[in-house]
């Protein structure tokens, strides 16, 4: 069954139409990629499925139900946590703080934390122990006090793969989640991504420049080139695919 | 539990936990400390011997500043939305403290509540409104309400204009107060204010007002709920701002147009938020205590204490944005980075919004 699913999804921004008529799907327990060369429309794709970005025509589904409709806020709710492409975090707060607004869904009642009623202690408590948790899993319990914005690039991300993490999502969509990160780093989110899948069980829809990476992990791969659906397959499938071939690598002289 | 992430990412930690987290309750017990502290000096001051009726009356005033401070920090300094009206709120909770008191006798407590309420009421209302406006135009909007306010109080009869609404003499359960007694009201309600500031800012609610300072869309994206938890900020820094409203009202036993038809408490209030330094528990004091001693010390001098106002509120923006908690707390803070330091924390690079004593 797909988890999440893209029918006919088209955007357009003023005469530009970033997204048409675009199909995906997402079957649940995959790694699925989401590839093309610049300004394809992945990005604007992405904000659709986060909510982020109004869609013109065609419909979103998550588990068969219509989502276009929702408040960005609402879509953690139903177990999509996403990323972002260059890192989006609470750079002046603490790597704990930044985990804790991941677990924002499991707060309950406002007005009880407001007052620190009982049922909203236990909460609290729940959600902060959930949070060294990932934080341990992820090996950044030595740095839960530290400011954000004073760590290292790959630290960062790893916290924003925290912050998703907390939610305790079914889905985390990971917008270029090796943007600017070097060898190490991208070996290093690789294996995060892959433990993310198979250890938690967590689908994975992400988009990627980086091939190799790609190639690497995913289960199944969706190219589109200038807002439209180019290729679909594993990744082999799509690697010999010619249209994909002449999208990246532009047309071989005959 | 599921298994960590394999391979050494990541560097081999020296840190000992137990020691780091029991130096920061060890803080947390040292601010409480300080908190009881300043507490306990404001109730023993009036006994001191040179104390005189007068400098309870101007402590009162002091306090009230802090209040509607307090309020204005809610929303500039943890939420990040720039209000520049919040005078409208403190003239909402004067003047309905003063009909009550005027119309139907509502003694200081039940006033003050009642002035917060209509306040609160009137920011949730607004809030729904302004929240939609970005950056600078709401803080142009809460400005229009400001003057809104002034005028409404200027020219619609009940609030009687210029000429202003007596209020009958303070009562509290049934007894008349005086400098004395209206001077421990306000330092019960500047206690509560405080420790519910403290709690909402620990609380996944106030997380949420700070994810969505610094990051509308990471905060989203978590689900927070944009307009709900803005609206809920406005509303609350409106209840507090009114009810320091409603006692600054009270303390005079007189409201008028006079004081509340222009802006300049709104200006005095994010004054004494900016200078005093709006994302410190204690940074409205500093300010609030500012705001009101500089025109007491140039009594004579009207004019300079204006500038000197300017001044300083300059010289804070410019050398000192955080305001003047956060220069004050530096050392402190520098102090505990070195213990945490010394248990072995790694930590030169600690978050810099942990709160001080307030």
């Amino acid at each position: 069954m797909s988890l999440l699913r893209c029918e006919n999804v088209t955007v357009r921004f003023g005469g530009v139409v970033a997204c048409d008529s675009i199909h995906l799907e997402v079957a649940e327990g995959k790694i699925v990629g989401l590839i093309g060369p610049n300004g394809a429309g992945k990005t604007t794709l992405f904000n659709v499925l986060s909510r982020f970005q109004d869609l013109d025509a065609g419909e979103v589904y998550y588990r068969d139900r219509p989502i276009s409709r929702l408040k960005a806020s609402q879509i953690v709710r139903l177990g999509i946590a996403r990323t972002f492409q260059n890192i989006n975090l609470f750079a002046e707060q603490s790597v704990m703080d930044n985990i804790l607004i991941g677990g924002h869904r499991h707060l309950g009642n406002a007005f009880a934390h407001m007052f620190a009623l009982p049922a909203a202690r236990r909460s609290e408590r729940r959600i902060e122990a959930r949070a060294v948790e990932i934080a341990e899993m992820l090996h950044l319990e030595d740095e839960l006090d530290t400011a954000v914005g004073n760590l290292a690039y790959g630290y960062q991300k790893r916290v924003e793969f925290a912050r998703a993490l907390a939610a305790q999502p079914e889905i985390m969509l990971l917008d270029e989640p090796v943007a600017g990160c070097n060898d190490a780093e991208t070996a290093e989110l690789e294996g995060i991504v892959r433990w993310i899948n198979q250890s938690l069980g967590i689908t994975v829809l992400l988009v990627e420049h980086d091939m190799s990476m790609v190639m690497g992990i995913c289960d199944y791969v969706y190219v589109i080139d200038t807002g439209t659906n180019l290729a679909a397959g594993t990744p082999s499938e799509v690697q010999s695919n010619r249209e994909v071939i002449v999208a990246y690598l532009g047309e071989a002289d005959a | 539990m599921v298994e960590a992430v394999p391979g050494a990412i990541g560097r081999v930690p020296a840190t000992d936990r137990k020691a780091v987290s029991g130096l920061k309750s060890r803080f947390e017990h040292q601010n409480w400390a300080a908190a009881i502290v300043f507490f306990v000096a404001l109730s023993v001051m009036p006994s001191l011997p040179f104390f005189e009726g007068w400098m309870a009356s101007q402590a009162a005033l002091i306090i009230i500043y802090i209040m509607a401070a307090q309020g204005v920090s809610i929303l500039t300094g943890y939420t990040g939305l720039v209000t520049v009206g919040h005078g409208g709120f403190l003239a909402i909770g004067a003047y309905t403290a003063a009909l009550l008191a005027k119309y139907t006798g509502l003694s200081v407590i039940p006033g003050m509540l009642a002035g917060g309420a209509m306040a609160a009421l009137i920011g949730m209302v607004l809030g729904l409104v302004f929240l939609r406006l970005a950056g600078a135009f709401m803080a142009i909007g809460t400005l229009g309400f400001a003057f809104f306010i002034g005028a409404v109080v200027n020219d619609v009869p009940i609030f009687e204009g210029r000429t202003g609404i007596s209020l009958p003499p303070n009562t509290l359960f049934g007894f008349e107060i005086e400098d004395y007694g209206f001077y421990y009201v306000c330092v019960v309600a500047l206690a509560l204010i405080t420790l519910f500031i403290y709690v909402l800012m620990r609380s996944g609610v106030g997380r949420a007002f700070k994810a969505l300072r610094d990051s509308e869309k990471a905060a989203e994206a978590s689900g927070v709920n944009r307009l709900l938890y803005r609206t809920l900020a406005f509303t609350i820094s409106a209840f507090i701002t009114g009810v320091a409203g409603a006692l600054n009202g009270q303390i005079v036993n007189y409201v008028s147009a006079e004081v509340y038809g222009d802006i300049w408490y709104s200006v005095d209030i994010l004054v004494a938020a900016i200078v005093g330094g709006s994302r410190f528990l204690f940074g409205p004091y500093l300010g609030g205590f500012f705001v009101v001693m500089v025109p007491f010390f140039f009594e004579e001098l009207a004019d300079f204490a204006f500038i000197l106002k300017g001044v300083v509120l300059i010289a804070v923006l410019m050398f000192a944005p955080a305001g003047l908690a956060a220069v004050l707390a530096r050392p402190v803070r520098a102090l505990r980075d070195r213990l945490l330091v010394a248990a072995g924390s790694d930590s030169g690079r600690r978050a810099g919004e942990r709160g001080g004593a307030p």
